[in-house]
């Protein structure tokens, strides 16, 4: 069945961006991940309109949901292109195009770096290793499964990368340092960077794909601080 | 000195880790961060003896030269094996979540070709848990001035001269140039060879080339004939899903119907334990079923599925609506893991000064077959031995110019962008995987390698005169000759070995034969390829 595919591209060079559409014939219920890789694996790329375009950049790795590396925005809505699905019954078309809040580099790949950036200048490691408590075992497990691939600062209300608030994902590392650390510096880091910011939409704990819960980070973050 | 290293996945991260804590200067280079390696797709566990059993040193020895057909390394796998308990407890300091019993204590579960439950894991995503502590304990060392991450880099070539690496020339992804990074030794820490076949259990980012352009410049090959058919995929239109060996380890059986009765063949052929034989084992016995196979785990009940296995539970849901609580997942052996790569030594130095190796990249610790569990357990062990040697060996140095290689690359390099062609080259790589599947799958024979073989060098000759689409990322341009030509080697060791061991099946050879007891030795020779087996153990002993 055919859809639409429209991808909003950006030159990587000149930094121009447009909409550009390619007809795909599509088998069941594709991802959008499968589908990036078939139209760019077609022998000559052209367009809907039969004009020559540019392979489309974009990233992927373990196409499986768990690396984070194809995070995008899909019809709208911020998500996961290896497992986000079309269903071509349903619509006549896909819009695809890169998180809004980040640098593009090129069509669908942005530059993510803030994250690693923010998490070292509040020093979110370990200091002083202590082993936490049983208790927190599902959390910090659930926890440290945060892929870093940004849906969270993607919709995120108060999030705006040149700000000093850091997000859901860094809530989530704060907890994760200090849940497993004698020493309590990461809690004014968290002070600092989250704890003021947040004004709670929890849109963010909607978006992950590995449905971590954040509000049970603050929460935990929010009792030991007062200890 | 400064240490340069290529991956930031496990054995990347663990050589970067034990190299700045003891004061080194430490670049890693990657196209993606840590969050996007192979390593955080590893699901089932890590081994390591639990000393308060009855479980011993000896025993995962022993299991592990067994399961490798006996041509892994001896001093090499006892290094590995002893020092297990002491990785666990290291990444458990790092804040890694491991699963535990009721008293605290670290569980282990059942995995193949294992004499006791060693494999200590968290659910399954032991790789992410690991990951993410080894990935936050690193920033300690960034933080210090001691290590720097340069991602959107990507490995082009190795600056060698006179039989010493000098650093690396690396493709900047933004800028679309190279530019030479000189260290005073090197580690590759690149993954695994999937793009050999495509698509993989693994990730697209471990495509080989790293391995195949150090051959090309002189690195010596080991056991590339050897992989790994993981004995239980879930196919899916997107790729072939992993199902973990925890699924078994956990009491997950086996079996296809016949006349609608269900033949557990596993158990009927190798009794109660049959599920959990060695990885090769089980693939062949399904492949040799000629029958539609399924993996039963539904009796163990809802409950503990989720608890054990929730990701594989939620895999199945999301790529094929099948619910394992329920209903039994049809499977299919596919390709998993390489256990051929760059030759090291004990050390995990290659035949060239300076350059080292480490985790899925390296050829050591798994013969002709790896157990499951070991390999993460040898990406960091690995990662630190390569670093501890680096600190014994090697001291800072001067490099010398390198300005005429670097100019016949960057010609090469500005030829990739300026191409008129329009056809992608990753028509090459489908080939390439098409011939790979065709000739080196469970069981091969000479002629198949040989007509393989033929493919391969007609797609080298491609690869050097065709143009190909300039917008597509250069990386794949660039790298693809070099991917090829590892392909070729794997094909011309599985040609030269003509008998039947671990991993490596042929038709016609149905033994093992007491001459081949050795790893395979490749080396490039200007084209050339020939092979070797390393009786001496020169490398891994
Ligand atoms: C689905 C799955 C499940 C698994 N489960 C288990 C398990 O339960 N237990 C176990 O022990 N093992 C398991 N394995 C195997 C194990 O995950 C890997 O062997 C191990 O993680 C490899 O680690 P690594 O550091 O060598 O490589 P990787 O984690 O693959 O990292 C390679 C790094 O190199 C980078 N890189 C690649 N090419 C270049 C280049 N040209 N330039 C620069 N950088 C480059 C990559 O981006 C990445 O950062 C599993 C594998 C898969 C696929
Ligand atoms: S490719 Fe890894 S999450 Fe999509």
């Amino acid at each position: 069945m055919n859809i639409d595919v429209r991808i909003k591209r950006t030159d990587p060079v000149s930094g121009e961006t447009q909409w550009q559409t390619f007809e795909y014939d599509a088998l069941g219920k594709p991802s959008v991940a499968k589908i990036l890789e078939e139209i760019n694996l077609r022998e000559q790329l052209t367009d809907k309109d039969g004009k020559a375009a540019r392979r489309i950049s974009w990233e992927c790795s373990c196409l499986q949901g768990v690396c984070g590396a194809c995070a995008m925005v899909i019809d709208g809505r911020p998500a996961l292109a290896c497992e986000t699905f079309v269903d071509p019954s349903a619509q006549s078309e896909v819009s695809i195009e890169p998180l809004r809040k980040f640098h593009v580099v090129a069509d669908l790949v942005v530059d993510r770096s803030v994250i690693d950036k923010t998490l070292l200048e509040s020093e979110v490691y370990i200091k002083d290793y202590n082993e936490s408590s049983p208790d927190e075992f599902a959390h910090r497990y659930q926890a440290s499964k945060c892929l870093k691939c940004g849906l969270c600062l993607e919709v995120c209300p108060n999030w705006t990368g040149t700000g000093k608030f850091a997000g859901a994902l860094f809530a989530n590392d704060c907890y994760l340092v200090d849940s497993a650390d004698s020493s309590t510096e990461i809690r004014d880091e968290f002070g600092k960077h989250f704890a003021a910011g947040c004004s709670k939409s929890l849109s963010c704990m909607k978006v992950c794909p590995m449905k971590i819960e954040t509000i049970a980070s603050i929460a935990k973050m929010n009792r030991r601080k007062k200890r | 000195m400064k240490v340069l290293i290529v991956g930031t996945g496990i054995s990347g991260l663990s050589a970067a880790v034990a190299l700045a804590s003891r004061g080194e200067d430490v670049i890693m280079i990657s196209p993606f961060p840590s969050e996007r390696a192979q390593s955080v797709m590893a699901a089932g566990g890590i081994n390591a003896v639990d000393e308060e059993s009855e479980d011993s040193f000896e025993a995962h020895i022993g299991d592990t030269l067994k399961g490798g057909r006996f041509i892994a390394g001896k001093e090499a796998v006892k290094g590995l094996c002893e020092a297990a308990p002491s990785v666990i407890r290291e990444l458990e300091q790092m804040g890694t979540v491991f699963a535990r019993d009721e008293n605290g204590k670290i569980r282990r579960r059942a995995f193949g070709g294992q004499s006791f439950d060693r494999t200590c894991y968290s659910g399954t995503s032991t790789g992410k848990q690991i990951v993410t502590a080894l990935r936050r304990e690193l920033r300690r060392y960034e933080s210090q001035g001691k290590a720097e991450i340069r991602l959107g880099t990507d490995f082009h070539s190795a600056l060698i001269e006179d039989g010493r690496c000098y650093g690396i020339l690396a493709y900047d992804e933004r800028y679309a140039s190279l530019a030479p990074i000189y260290a005073d030794a090197v580690i590759i820490a690149s993954g695994g060879q999937n793009a050999l076949y495509g698509k993989t259990t693994g990730s697209t980012a471990c495509d080989g080339y790293t391995a195949g352009r150090l051959f090309m410049q002189g690195a010596v090959l080991k056991n590339p004939e050897f992989v790994q058919f993981h004995p239980t995929t879930y196919v899916t239109p997107q790729k072939n899903m992993l199902i973990s060996e925890a699924a078994r380890g956990e009491g997950g059986r086996l079996f296809y119907v016949k006349d609608s009765k269900r033949v557990y063949f596993m158990e009927d052929l190798f009794g109660p334990k049959g599920n959990l034989m060695p990885r090769d084992v089980v693939s062949r016995s399904i492949f040799n079923t000629g029958e539609k196979v399924f993996l039963d785990v539904s009796f163990l009940g809802g409950k503990k599925i989720r608890e054990r296995m929730l990701e594989t539970y939620e895999l199945c849901m999301k790529y094929g609506g099948l619910d394992i609580t329920e209903e039994p997942i049809p499977v299919t052996p596919s390709v998993h893991f390489f256990m051929g790569g760059l030759a090291v030594d004990n050390g995990h130095m290659t035949n060239i000064d300076g350059l080292y190796a480490a985790g899925e990249c390296a050829s050591i610790y798994h013969g002709a077959n790896r157990l499951g569990g070991n390999s993460m357990l040898a990406a960091f062990y690995g990662g630190k031995v390569a670093a501890g040697s680096i600190i014994e060996r090697e001291e800072k140095r001067e490099a010398p110019l390198f300005d005429g290689f670097i100019r016949d690359q960057e010609k090469a390099f500005n030829k990739i962008l300026s191409s008129s062609g329009r056809k992608p080259v990753t028509d090459i790589r489908s080939k390439l995987a098409q011939a790979m599947k065709g000739s080196m799958g469970i069981i091969r024979n000479g002629k198949d390698l040989e007509d393989g073989i033929n493919v391969l060098d007609g797609l080298i000759g491609q690869v050097r005169e065709d143009e190909f689409d300039s917008s597509l990322l250069p990386y794949f341009t660039y790298s693809t000759e070099a991917i090829v030509v590892l392909g070729k080697a794997a094909m011309t060791a599985a040609l030269a070995r003509t008998e039947s061991r671990g991993a490596h099946q042929r038709s016609e050879y149905k033994e093992e034969k007491d001459e081949f007891c050795a790893a395979t030795l490749i080396s490039y020779d200007g084209g050339r390829l020939s092979v070797s087996y390393d009786k001496e153990g020169r490398y891994e002993h």
